[in-house]
């Protein structure tokens, strides 16, 4: 993982603090306190859903902290042998991670630690107890695939966190478009209600569709779908509350204990290389669901205490899940909605100026 | 525990900005030729300072269209008929005698590379450094053969700029009892332009802090009194550092005694409000 140079002073000097009583950080936090998150939502025009996230940022002067982009957008996938276009769509997740984040990294490791990322999110978002309802287009036909690039744009510790706290924001403000399934048919011939898919408004508007489409291989009877309405920007990809957050629990061992703390900086997580990533998702009505877990670094943690740490790390999801990230994706969309409702009486205004 | 903030708007910002250069014509109008009056002026990239046919271009300018115009942002200097500017982000510029801190980068035949925060790493030969419990190094074969033992890659030390090299990489010497291998403490970064020239940069707050002020903008803690206060003057510098406020002693003191006063803890420090209290009360004494 990225290590920056720390001396053995520097590492002893974290390492003692993290297990004193009481437990001392270099910057005064506590063991479980994060650093402030700042988040945005909707930042790349041309993704269906993408956010903007950083941990730590200086509040004086904006600079630092953990810096992390994400954006979702779909495009459409024909289902044929030849491509990897399944039935109901699929997510294909990417991490890249820029060499201005890591500067001490040669480019054979960025590639390590990007493909390590990239698994990690791929594998746990990618899954099929995630998958969004509202993927498909037509069946056996066309499907939409869910591409979800993130960049770390910088790395001021706790990477694992930001990047799926950033995938959750992006994939909550996805939209997909809405289509409507059409079919080809023979001038003349009677309309026939195309409806294979429930979930799809079925063209009904056989004028329309006849002026449309060129009718001459009749026999084909090939169906397509066109959207509605081009400047929709379409329902809500579907589940979106599901997404889950990730909670990096870094453990400090030495021989009188063991002592866990969330958020690291650089040099503390190379004082301490042992991680435990817990990654939750707490559906409404249910109980919360362990959606991955991986142990990151060298060292070793006995049996009984992965128990523990499972249950704590739960409720640190927890109060990352309820208190901060719902209320603030809410808010985000609500702003976003402020401000679509302010262009459009902008652009009113404007109309009326004009005469 | 954990909470979440938005990004500052943008377009605010810039009105902000507007708001306070709001006759930058006065600024740009330096053809009068009188640069050393009246403190240090200020210049950003792009700006017009003089006529080239006046005065000659040095560091950070360069001429267009018969004009010196600035590549950084940073005061303007005049020595006779040239102009410079000092950048105000810029890396390390060492003079000889500076005390710097820094870390060692890799250990090469008779020699270390540190890193100083310097445009190129710094070099700390085997022959000016003395050698644990100050003890003259001899010219000895075993030295050379356990240099990794005197300093290893990552270790951090205090020295002092000897000489430069041709290529103008500094060299280093530890040749006093003052400086030598860092132990036990914590290190903060600053740009180097906000360390004060002191007369002693070895610094004992009445507080029980010790702290090394390095002129490179490195700075180092030592660890013999209590960490919390430590903490608290870790985040006192990294406030005023990203304020852009200069570094003394002194000011470090009001500071602290500003967070006691004020019943701030290191953790409040982070919160912006109270930073920029801080701020305020401290170059309003100034």
């Amino acid at each position: 993982m990225a290590s920056i140079s720390t001396s053995k002073a520097e590492i002893s000097y974290i390492q003692t603090g993290l297990l004193s009583t009481p437990p001392l950080r270099a910057d005064g936090r506590g063991l479980h306190d994060f650093r402030t998150i700042s988040l945005e939502t909707g930042v790349a025009p041309l993704a269906n859903g993408s956010a903007h996230l950083n941990i730590g940022k200086n509040p004086h002067d904006g600079g630092g902290g953990t810096e992390v982009l994400a954006a979702a957008k779909l495009e459409v996938e024909t289902i044929d042998g030849q491509s990897d276009g399944v039935n109901g769509g699929r997510i294909v997740c990417t991490v890249s991670c820029s060499p201005s984040a890591y500067p001490h990294l040669s480019a054979p490791a960025l590639d390590d630690l990007q493909h390590d990322m990239s698994t990690l999110l791929h594998q746990t978002l990618a899954h099929p107890s995630l998958h969004p309802p509202n993927l498909g287009i037509l069946a056996g036909k066309k499907s939409w695939l869910l591409n979800l690039d993130c960049v770390v744009l910088a790395d001021a510790g706790n990477t694992h966190d930001a990047l799926f706290m950033a995938a959750r924001a992006a994939l909550w403000d996805c939209k997909v478009p809405r289509t409507r399934a059409v079919e080809y048919k023979a001038p003349g011939a009677k309309a026939q209600r195309e409806g294979e898919s429930g979930e799809m408004d079925v063209d009904v508007d056989a004028g329309a569709q006849q002026s449309g489409f060129d009718t001459r291989s009749i026999a084909a009877r090939a169906v397509d779908f066109e959207l509605p309405d081009y400047w929709d920007e379409g329902e809500v990809l579907g589940g979106r509350d599901k997404w889950p957050v990730c909670v990096t629990l870094n453990v400090a061992t030495s021989p009188s204990g063991v002592q866990h703390y969330l958020d690291a900086i650089p040099q503390e997580e190379a004082a301490t290389p042992l991680r435990l990533l817990l990654v939750f998702s707490f559906p409404p009505a249910s109980s919360p669901n362990l959606h991955a877990m991986r142990i990151l670094g060298s060292g070793e943690l006995e049996s009984g205490q992965i128990r523990e740490f499972v249950a704590s790390g739960e409720k640190y999801a927890q109060k990352m899940w309820d208190n901060a990230l719902n209320g603030k994706l809410k808010e985000e969309d609500l702003r976003r909605g402020q401000k679509a409702r302010d262009r459009v009486y902008e652009a009113v205004i404007l109309l009326y100026l004009l005469g | 525990m954990i909470s979440f903030a938005s990004f500052p708007v943008q377009p605010e910002r810039a009105s902000e900005y507007a708001r306070h250069f709001p006759d930058d014509d006065d600024h740009m109008d330096l053809d009068d030729g009188d640069f050393e009056a009246g403190g240090s002026k200020i210049t950003w990239p792009g700006e017009t300072i003089t006529s080239s046919q006046l005065y000659m271009r040095g560091h950070g300018t360069y001429v267009e269209n018969e004009e010196v115009v600035a590549s950084v942002a940073g005061t303007i200097e005049r020595v006779n008929k040239l102009i410079t500017v000092r950048a105000i982000r810029t890396k390390y510029n060492p003079e000889v005698g500076d005390l710097v801190v820094g870390r060692i980068t890799e250990v090469q035949p008779r020699r270390w590379k540190v890193d100083a925060n310097s445009r190129q790493d710094a070099v700390l030969m085997l022959s000016s450094v003395n050698l644990p419990g100050g003890v003259q190094r001899r010219k000895l074969e075993s030295d050379e053969l356990q240099m990794r033992n005197f300093f290893e890659e990552g270790d951090l030390l205090v020295a002092e700029v000897q000489a430069f090299f041709a290529d103008g990489a500094m060299s280093l010497h530890t040749r006093s009892l003052k400086y030598g291998k860092l132990r036990n403490g914590q290190l903060v970064t600053i740009p180097p332009i906000l360390v004060r020239r002191l007369k002693s940069h070895f610094i004992t707050l009445p507080c029980g802090v010790d702290l090394i002020l390095g002129l490179n903008g490195y700075i180092w803690f030592i660890d013999d009194s209590t960490r919390t206060a430590i903490s608290r003057v870790a985040n006192i510098i990294q406030v005023l550092a990203s304020h852009f406020v200069p570094l003394t002693d002194t000011l470090l003191l009001e500071a602290y005694e500003w967070t006691v006063e004020n019943d701030t803890d290191a953790k409040g420090l982070l919160s912006e409000d109270v930073g920029d209290a801080l701020v305020a009360t401290i170059t309003a004494r100034g």
